[in-house]
């Protein structure tokens, strides 16, 4: 609907567009003699800024009508001038008050939303002893300026669109301009243009419409917290998407070896990088397969043990009433209830939960008798193992409970099925025609230098084949 | 967007490398110790080399950039190309027998202290199912990660059997005769078939010059892996080595480490047999993979084949359940030319044909 240039009947359409009781208005005449409305959103409006850049300087405005003077009469540096309703009653609800008036040929929109931010401080995710430890926040204009302030130059695009039919929730595309493959960044913008939905709470939504097979067992959009390894990503090729209001970065295309490696591993030496590397990886196939292994053994194959530890172990589940695999289960159930508990309880609460945790339920539950020793071992092992490897939780969790069921039901047989399975699954994701598994299937040795293998920065000079970047060199000399 | 259907070379002569030892450590060492006894080395020679030179004939076949059902479509029409893809199907459904049962054998030896249920067996056809829905792009990446991880395996059980091998009984060399040789030939053909199995990937190798050579070196030095195991297995077995199934199992268990540490070797042992999983499941792969030349491959038709194809095998398995010996001895001693037939005379007898059809007219 058109601005037709009449207060009142301009009035009553944006009211009616916006019959919410948070939507208030007030009226003030210049010295000009021309009235105007100001029309704002009360919770998400800064009114003082509004009496500052707004109501002060009109006060002794003596121009004409059009917008562009009154535009000229403001002190505010953000400001945008709409004919359509619609757009301005969006605006309002954005928090941009509308300035309205009598003989008006655009209604005026002035940038005094009110912000609500938290510190830019370091994020619960992806800590590091030494590296930089700030943090994205929920504001997109934040994050974009933290992406900004490390890569300094033209080439690097921000396109911002709004997502959510009601939340109108801000996107913004990040990539570096003639480094990340232009067939990716198309592909990202084109399935972020088709999102119909009418909110985006959080990036996680986003993510999983980009993914190419949102059913699979494995996430396919890769996920930070910290700015520096946003900027670190976008340098190799990769693009990236910010949601206003999330604090988690969404990088693409995902490989799986980048939630091996962690931001600390480029402020140390290469060969203790690799080192590390080599036993996040190592403590994350033995948190996934070491309570299967033992349930299969236990039940099916008692030669995987050797003669002491037999003896040991047999001693141990002499008088355990439950079986195997079932043991394991509960075990492995009880931990889940635990660690799913110590998240969302209160922290002044944690303590006690502690207690009841490792004392009540480990403790007691082995003298009782319904757990053995070993079983609580080993879950407890795996569940130290598993947080090796953080950013894959969801689904090693997952993998690990699947790998129980193999074993409970199949023996060590069912391990390697399950396992074939797995190894089916990873070899056939790939998004935005990047193989999941790369550089180790298909094999690019020369992508090797920094996978689980960590290179000197000196070897990288190339950026990762597989990220099929037009710019391939990183480093002259 | 899906994984690429294309292999690269890589890819291929990682497969090749670990084809023969991962399908030919079950039955067949003790087949061919009951037949030619120590010259059991010298009839697997002859048999690896003749598979050497069909791999050879395969690999060079796709240097046309052409599927088997093109490339018998230019010159023989459409109906011969469906009716040779149908053929060579159920050539690999027959030859796909021998592998699943000797799988379903050792994993009923090797994973359990006591002999379990056939139902055991039965998520392996789950899998083979969902196999037969990949492109084969996915299985060329698989043997990126398992062809490594085979070959560490297979050097540590080398290894740990090396130090119990009397090879001195190997010697005479040639004591059998040409006859005990022959024979021993004869009657394992059925573990013979790598030829063919390279058939229904034609048009799907992204050739490269000397990739032929390349290919027979690769699976030439598989196949001089299985011979030096048969040499160890023979040393450690001797005169028992015909009743000694599922070899690979058996000869690293007198290493002395594994008194003191447990059975370490089960670990090198299971990720053999993961990746024989996926070449006991390959035969399957190319039976539906010619279906899906020749009849399409929309989702729902790759899902008939598989479906089809695995419940004939299923239900073969399930009858035969306790015939396995008999079943054996009849594809061994009756039907032991059709395997020659295809997995080495027909990639030559290919390599003879000649376009007749204009190119565009073809898939």
């Amino acid at each position: 609907m058109k601005i037709t240039g009449d207060l009142k009947r301009d009035f009553s359409a944006l009211k009616e567009l916006l019959p919410a009781e948070d939507i208030l208005s007030f009226d003030f005449a210049a010295e000009g003699g021309i009235t105007f409305r100001i029309l704002f959103c009360d919770p998400v409006t800064d009114k003082e800024l509004l009496g500052t850049l707004v109501v002060r300087p009109l006060m002794h405005y003596r121009g004409g009508t059009r917008a562009e003077d009154v535009g000229e009469g403001l002190a505010s540096p953000e400001m945008r001038s709409f004919s359509n309703l619609e757009e301005l009653a969006g605006e309002v609800l954005a928090g941009n008050p509308v300035l309205l008036w009598d003989g008006m040929d655009e209604g005026l929109v002035v940038g005094t939303k009110k912000v609500f931010l938290r510190a830019v401080m370091e994020p619960p995710t992806g800590v590091t002893v030494k590296g930089p430890r700030e943090g994205f926040i929920e504001d997109i204009k934040v994050n974009t300026s933290l992406i900004r302030r490390r890569l300094k130059t033209g080439e690097l695009k921000i396109v911002f669109s709004k997502i959510g039919r009601r939340s109108q929730t801000f996107v913004a595309l990040c990539y570096l301009e003639g480094t990340a493959n232009e067939a990716v960044v198309k592909g990202v913008e084109k399935r972020l243009k088709a999102i119909d939905i009418d909110g985006i709470p959080d990036s996680s939504y986003l993510a999983d419409f980009l993914c190419s097979r949102p059913h699979a067992l494995i996430k396919q959009v890769g996920t930070t917290e910290k700015p520096d390894v946003f900027c670190a990503k976008l340098l190799e090729g990769r693009v990236g998407v910010l949601a206003d209001g999330s604090p988690i970065a969404l990088t693409l295309p995902y490989l799986f070896v980048e939630d091996l490696q962690a931001g600390e591993d480029y402020f140390v030496p290469p060969l203790r990088a690799t080192l590390t590397r080599v036993l996040r990886l190592l403590a994350m196939l033995a948190a996934m397969y070491l309570p299967a292994f033992y349930v299969a053994a236990e039940l099916f194959k008692l030669q995987l043990f050797p003669v002491k530890l037999l003896l040991t172990i047999a001693g141990s589940i002499r008088d355990i009433p439950l079986s195997p695999s079932l043991e394991m289960l509960l075990v492995l159930l009880m931990l889940e209830v635990l660690n799913e508990a110590s998240i969302r309880m209160p922290k002044y609460v944690g303590m006690a939960l502690s207690v009841v945790g490792a004392l009540v339920l480990g403790e007691t539950a082995v003298r009782a008798g319904f757990f053995s020793t070993p079983a609580i071992i080993i879950v407890a092992f795996s569940a130290i193992g598993l947080y090796a490897v953080p950013d894959l939780i969801e689904v090693t969790s997952m993998v690990r409970l699947l790998l129980l069921l193999a074993a409970g039901s199949l023996g060590t047989y069912g391990i390697i099925l399950a396992t074939a399975f797995l190894l089916l699954e990873l070899t056939a994701t790939e998004n935005y025609g990047v193989p999941l598994l790369s550089p180790f299937a298909p094999a690019r040795p020369r992508d090797m230098k920094d996978s689980i293998v960590k290179f000197g920065l000196r070897s990288l000079k190339l950026r990762p084949k597989t990220l099929m970047s037009p710019n391939k060199r990183r480093m002259n000399g | 967007m899906t994984a690429p259907a294309k292999i690269a070379p890589r890819q291929l002569l990682f497969f090749l490398a670990c084809l023969a030892p991962l399908s030919k450590l079950i039955l067949l060492p003790a087949q061919l110790a009951a037949e030619a006894k120590n010259d059991l080395w010298l009839s697997a020679l002859c048999s690896l080399a003749v598979e050497t030179a069909a791999v050879f004939a395969a690999v060079l076949l796709s240097k046309r950039s052409l599927s088997f059902f093109a490339l018998l479509e230019r010159a023989f029409g459409r109906l011969a190309a469906v009716c040779g893809c149908i053929v060579l199907s159920l050539f690999f459904l027959f030859a796909a027998y021998v592998p699943l049962f000797e799988q379903k054998l050792m994993v009923q030896s090797v994973f359990y202290d006591t002999l379990p249920s056939d139902l055991l067996f039965a998520p392996f056809f789950l899998i083979s199912v969902y196999f037969c829905l990949k492109p084969l792009g996915c299985f060329g990446r698989i043997f990126d990660l398992l062809g490594p991880l085979t070959a560490i395996a297979f050097f540590f059980l080398i290894l740990f059997s090396a130090g119990e091998a009397d090879l001195s009984a190997l010697a005479p060399v040639g004591i059998t005769g040409a006859r005990g040789v022959f024979s021993g030939v004869l009657r394992t053909t059925a573990w013979f078939f790598d030829g063919a199995l390279l058939l229904p990937l034609l048009g799907k190798i992204e050739y490269k010059k000397g990739l032929a050579w390349k290919s027979a070196a690769a699976y030439g030095a598989g196949g001089a892996a299985v011979l030096l195991f048969l040499a160890l297995f023979y040393g450690i077995f001797q005169d028992i080595a015909p009743v000694q199934f599922f070899a690979f199992s058996k000869t690293a268990k007198y290493f002395p480490a594994i008194h003191l540490l447990g059975r370490i070797d089960y670990i090198f042992i299971y990720a053999m047999a993961l990746a024989m999983v996926f070449v006991s499941l390959f035969p399957m792969l190319s039976a539906a993979e010619l279906l899906k030349q020749a009849f399409g491959e929309s989702k729902p038709r790759c899902l008939l084949y598989s479906l089809l194809l695995n419940g004939a095998i299923a239900a073969v398995s399930t009858v035969l359940s306790f015939s396995f010996p008999a079943a054996e001895r009849f594809i061994t001693r009756t039907l032991f030319w059709i395997f020659p037939l295809f997995g080495a005379a027909l990639p030559a007898l290919l390599l003879l044909l000649r376009e007749r059809l204009p190119r565009r007219r073809s898939r």
